[in-house]
């Protein structure tokens, strides 16, 4: 998935896994930019008695570069505590919880949020409050409500919310992990079954976000709040992450210890990065290292495994892509160093030749009226790859991409084949739910109101 | 037994002396060889720096030892 257990020690640490990573102009106000970072995958709304959370032992971060080097020079640092009102209980509430302040929810969770840059470590707040999981229409009567008590105000004219959200990332994951089987393609691949509508293996789950709004100005590296797209000030790169300490000794007391410096053990910048284009062996290394260490990784953009595998598992089909061999220079730039000007009119995200992978994002660009989930591939220039918006079709992007469709973007002799402009997983933006406002991300499903998984 | 005598048993003591300490010397010398070969990383922690005792682990292995200049010296060494 986007980054839903991507690498193999992240898969076990799932408070930890960075899942996805959106930056984007705010649509209902664009002197704003959010970002939000989601963690903990594949949460069933069911799951209690207790419910998802964030881990007290992990420290959450949003990552800012606005200088090229793939280095973060504006991290905002969020870390959480657990408080339990009746350690006697074995219940995630008493009654219903009709406010986040409610004795009736019996573990609650607060955060602190922290604005690092050269030289200054900022305490922006403490003590907030993050909303309860969704546990169903007796506990969690008013959702909405609840969530809406867990968005709070932040020094600078800053908006933030830690808390559990509907899943906004869509994609047919039984399709495409069993060898690339895409449903509405089924019929052109070796497997030869009857092509058919995508199914969103995202469906109702959800996963815990921190979504955070700041002025254009707060991550700019002079300060201002860019207008002239073509300006390099007007590009900053964005990434999250997790960090566990060096050290945990378990003995017999339950909480036992953590020690030591903070250890990066999860990241994210663009979707599908390190699950697509990082071999298995350097995974969970990749996960270890900022965006700066990632020259080490470009072969796998340059000659991704994906793009020798898909003319294999669909004969025929791209005849063209099977006959390109040279380096994807289109990829680089999409996902390395951000895309120059000249290659789309009126667009740049180029940070530098720094090989780095970050969401990057051109504050100069407006929001769409008419948004385009297909993003720039689709002709809206406030879509990926420039930064992420929630909906977003990022698998059908990246598909198309690696299948070739970007290739005459640095190569105009290079003929995409047909289908890779029309590739997808048979999924859109209509296969979950969205906000038009801050947090953006839908409001998450309750327990109660969910069936389990069924059988197709 | 002889002065002579006495005096060459004295000497050879002496002599023996001086070998063990060597041996021992080159024993513990070895083994401080072997375990600075050992693969792997070796983890300690000091649970409660003021009894000495510390806890060292090595893959599946794990002893507690005391020492509490030891203790005292690492506890200095975060401080």
């Amino acid at each position: 998935m986007s980054s839903h257990r991507e690498a193999p020690a992240i898969s076990r640490d799932p408070v930890a896994d960075n899942t996805d990573t959106y930056a984007f102009v705010s649509p209902d106000d664009p002197a704003t930019v959010t970002i939000i970072a989601n963690y903990l995958p594949l949460e069933a709304p069911f799951g209690g008695p207790n419910f998802f959370e964030f881990g007290p032992d992990v420290r959450y971060r949003i990552n800012i570069d606005n200088n090229g080097d793939g280095e973060a020079d504006i991290i905002y640092e969020f870390a959480f505590e657990t408080r339990v009102g009746n350690p006697n209980s074995f219940l995630y509430n008493t009654g219903p919880i009709d406010s986040i302040g409610s004795p009736n929810w019996n573990r609650k969770q607060f955060y602190s949020a922290t604005r690092i840059s050269p030289g200054r470590s900022q305490v922006l707040a403490e003590g907030l409050a993050c909303p309860p999981c969704n546990v169903g229409v007796l506990s969690t009567p008013n959702y909405d409500t609840l969530a809406g008590q867990a968005i709070h105000g932040l020094p600078g004219g800053r908006t933030v919310f830690a808390g559990q959200r509907l899943e906004g990332f869509y994609v047919d994951l039984g399709s495409i992990f069993d060898l690339g089987n895409l449903r509405p393609f089924e019929n052109l691949h070796i497997g030869s079954l009857q092509a058919a509508a995508g199914v969103n293996a995202t469906n109702d789950f959800s996963v815990h976000s921190i979504a955070l709004n700041v002025p254009k100005s707060d991550l700019t590296r002079n300060g201002s709040d860019p207008t002239n797209p073509t300006s390099e000030n007007a590009v900053v790169g964005v990434w999250a992450s997790a960090s566990r300490q060096a050290a945990t000794i378990r003995w017999e007391s339950p909480s036992g210890l953590d020690a030591g410096d903070w250890v990066q053990v999860s990241r994210l910048g663009n979707p599908l990065f390190n699950e697509v284009l990082v071999g298995m062996g350097s995974k969970d290394t990749w996960n270890s290292l900022p965006p700066a260490a990632d020259s080490q990784f470009a072969h796998g953009v340059r000659h991704p495994e994906l793009q020798t595998l898909l003319p294999v598992l669909y004969p025929g089909v791209f005849p063209n892509l099977a006959k390109y061999s040279a380096p994807r220079a289109d990829l680089v730039a999409i996902l390395l160093t951000g895309i120059p000007s000249g290659i789309v009119p009126g667009f740049q995200n180029y940070t530098g030749s720094k090989l780095a992978d970050m969401l990057r994002l051109n504050l100069a660009i407006p929001p769409a009226a008419k948004p385009n989930p297909l993003g720039i591939v689709g002709g809206d220039l406030a879509g990926f790859p420039n930064g992420r918006r929630v909906f977003d079709d990022v698998v059908s992007v990246e598909l198309r991409a690696i299948a070739g469709a970007t290739i005459p973007l640095v190569d105009k002799s290079f003929t995409p084949d047909k289908a890779a402009t029309l590739l997808t997983d048979g999924l859109d933006q209509s296969s979950t739910r969205y906000l038009s406002q801050f947090p953006y991300l839908g409001t998450p499903q309750g327990g109660y109101q969910t069936a389990p998984l069924g059988t197709l | 037994m002889s002065d002579s005598t006495r005096r060459a048993f004295v000497k050879r003591s002496a002599a023996t002396a001086a070998g063990m300490t060597v041996v021992g010397g080159l024993v513990a010398e070895e083994a401080d060889a072997k375990a600075a070969r050992r693969s792997g990383p070796v983890v300690a922690y000091i649970r409660k720096p003021a009894n000495g005792d510390i806890v060292v682990m090595h893959g599946k292995r794990q002893v507690k030892l005391r020492d509490r200049k030891l203790a005292a010296r690492l506890a200095r060494a975060v401080r």
